[in-house]
């Protein structure tokens, strides 16, 4: 025998037999072990750049914002610093988030396709729809705010639009809407082959909204802070309210965790496992619930609260699309997802 | 009338005439001279711009773990496998080739998806992407439960297999079926492939390849919540090893009970923040 053959054959090198891959010595082969053609993935990934997982952080904010608002309005403790803010971010949100999406488009001049038709089982038309209902809506409480602010002049204007918008009306109706976009964020992904988010479909909603919340009433806490606004008992509020958010973004995370088992793996390896692990279950949601449940609340600690939450929140949108990238990617997390009862089935009974 | 395709990798001899048919008669751009190196598959996998392609997959009978100083010929002449029939093949092991292709769900998980409205269902019951609409949101793309479907970056919208709409329109058969040299690709009604798939199948049975069955059945290996699908395929082997998920599911089954749990969420963080205002 020659040396290439004997030394590609020999024994005690087993794991170096492999190299050379024919129909000779394909068991020794690590890849052959394993189910599949070549590694090569069976599904295919979203091609979505970083504009998506923005615009969910944007969307989860402004589901925060219009929910403290319209709650503050419900239950009789408005604070016009509160409103205001809220009136004009969803506004600013509204006119950011289509930009991200239709930057993202393979066709952003065909935008206004997703309006020809309405379809309740595409998470992605209900998106569409809702941020251009939500949009409109806050387009009219805006312009009732900037009459009151006097950015309409003085005359008959802007006493006509104050009059005419029923804003406690508009600012309930307005309010699921909101929710809507900040939950339907992740169940966007859950309706997808990707295993780590199609295994999570219950909690996805439910967790981006939490963290969403989270990210909005820390949103409307820096803009205070930062224009030295707003009512001593808003802070308050906001505060004792960032705490319990962030405690059930914590018990939703781990849920989806616990759901996601085996194939949430993407979350603790790699480059994504240190951006979520240390960029939002440490600095997005620990260090944050650190500071808030000790000593007395000041402005600089409430800023840098805010700041981490926000940043956590942007870090958790990241990791999770950046992980089902890596999930798609991997053909033995899709065959053993699409093998049993693993996978959502029509018969299921949750 | 549904039509589709029946791929009967058991007569496929891997000429790849089916991927060159596909690509002259569409006008599908080429993807590179990329060499795998690692079987005579330089393809790899369905894309945008592939919509037919052919799997070599090395499928050794007898996995043996050879030590020490081989010869190689001798041991060449000595394995042999028996087949039914006391028939024998060399037991080195032996090649399964599969043309695939898109899937033509009956229920199209990528139609689902779609938020424009540009993937439809045309008149020969195939699952078709209307170019003059699609806006390249790419939402089909991780939708489809086999990764066929693509977004083509420099064209920006997703495209795949058309089943020949056109060549359908003209009383034609798709390019590949015309191309295909032992008929491994069958094109017609899908209810006579049903038929012709269930006679291929009883052969091989017959003849004691017990593990031939037909794959993209809602009864047979298993289409949970797509109902099946219109081309199917006639395998030799466990699904995965053609690249092909065991049990594909409808990822959009659970997107009402995803809004009923958002829903029930969304009003407890209300409930929540709500009673962070009492003092």
């Amino acid at each position: 025998m020659s040396d290439i053959s004997s030394d590609t054959l020999a024994a005690g090198r087993g794991d170096q037999n492999g190299k050379v891959e024919t129909s000779h010595h394909p068991k020794t082969d690590p890849k052959q072990d394993k189910k599949g053609y070549y590694g090569i993935p069976p599904i295919k990934h979203a091609h979505w750049t970083w504009q998506i997982p923005v615009y969910f952080w944007l969307g989860g904010i402004t589901a925060g914002v219009a929910l403290f608002t319209a709650v503050s309005k419900l239950v009789g403790k408005e604070d016009p610093a509160v409103t205001r803010l809220g009136r004009y971010f969803s506004v600013l949100s509204m006119m950011l988030s289509p930009v991200l999406l239709i930057w993202d488009l393979g066709r952003p001049e065909r935008f206004l396709n997703m309006m020809r038709i309405w379809k309740l089982r595409s998470p992605m038309s209900n998106q569409s729809w809702s941020l251009v209902a939500y949009g409109n809506v806050s387009g009219i409480l805006m312009l009732k705010q900037a009459a009151e602010d006097g950015f309409m002049g003085k005359g008959a204007l802007p006493r006509l639009v104050a009059r005419l918008v029923p804003d406690r009306v508009l600012q309930v109706l307005a309010l699921p809407l909101a929710l809507f976009i900040g939950s339907n964020t992740g169940t966007l992904l859950s309706a997808t082959s990707v295993p780590i988010w199609a295994r999570n479909w219950m909690l996805m909603g439910p967790t981006f909204l939490a963290s969403g919340v989270s990210t909005g009433l820390s949103f409307i806490s820096l803009v205070l802070n930062l224009l030295r606004t707003g009512r001593r008992d808003t802070h308050h509020t906001l505060q004792r309210a960032e705490k319990v958010m962030l405690l059930a973004e914590t018990g939703l995370i781990v849920a989806s965790l616990a759901r996601m088992s085996r194939w949430g793996k993407p979350l603790y390896t790699g480059k994504v496992g240190a951006l979520f692990i240390g960029g939002t279950l440490l600095g997005g949601i620990a260090a944050p619930l650190a500071l808030l449940f000790s000593g007395n609340e000041t402005r600089n600690k409430s800023m840098l609260t805010s700041v981490l939450v926000l940043l956590g929140g942007l870090a958790f949108r990241f990791a999770l699309v950046l992980a089902g990238r890596k999930s798609a990617d991997d053909p033995q997390a899709y065959f053993s997802f699409a093998r049993g009862d693993n996978a959502p089935q029509p018969g299921d009974k949750i | 009338m549904a039509t589709g395709f029946l791929t009967d990798t058991t007569v496929c001899i891997g000429c790849k005439a089916c991927e060159v048919a596909c690509k002259q008669w569409n006008q599908l751009p080429a993807d590179g001279y990329e060499l795998k190196g690692h079987s005579y598959d330089n393809t790899g996998h369905l894309s945008g711009t592939t919509w037919r392609h052919v799997a070599f997959i090395e499928n050794p009978k007898k996995q043996r773990r050879l030590s020490g100083d081989v010869d190689l010929i001798a041991l060449a002449g000595d394995v042999t496998e028996t087949l039914p029939g006391n028939a024998e093949l060399d037991g080195l092991g032996r090649w399964n080739f599969m043309s695939d292709v898109c899937k033509h769900c009956v229920e199209a998980p990528c139609q689902q998806a779609c938020p424009t409205g540009a993937i439809i269902r045309n008149e020969f019951d195939n699952v078709y992407i209307q170019p003059d609409v699609c806006n390249g949101c790419g939402y089909c793309v991780p939708a489809c439960p086999y990764g066929v479907i693509t977004q083509v970056p420099n064209d920006g919208r997703a495209f795949k297999c058309t089943l020949c709409y056109d060549r359908q329109r003209d009383g034609l058969e798709p390019a590949c079926a015309k191309a295909c040299p032992t008929n491994s690709i069958m094109f017609g009604d899908v209810e006579d492939l049903k038929v012709i798939a269930a006679e291929r199948v009883a052969t091989l049975h017959s003849k004691g390849y017990d593990n031939a069955f037909v794959y993209g059945t809602p009864e047979i290996g298993g289409t949970g919540g797509i109902g099946g699908n219109h081309s199917k395929f006639i395998l030799m082997d466990e699904p995965e090893t053609y690249n092909l998920p065991a049990h594909p599911f409808m990822p959009q089954d659970k997107v009402k009970g995803a809004f009923v749990a958002s829903s029930i969420a969304a009003a407890a963080l209300a409930a929540v923040v709500a009673l962070t205002f009492r003092d």
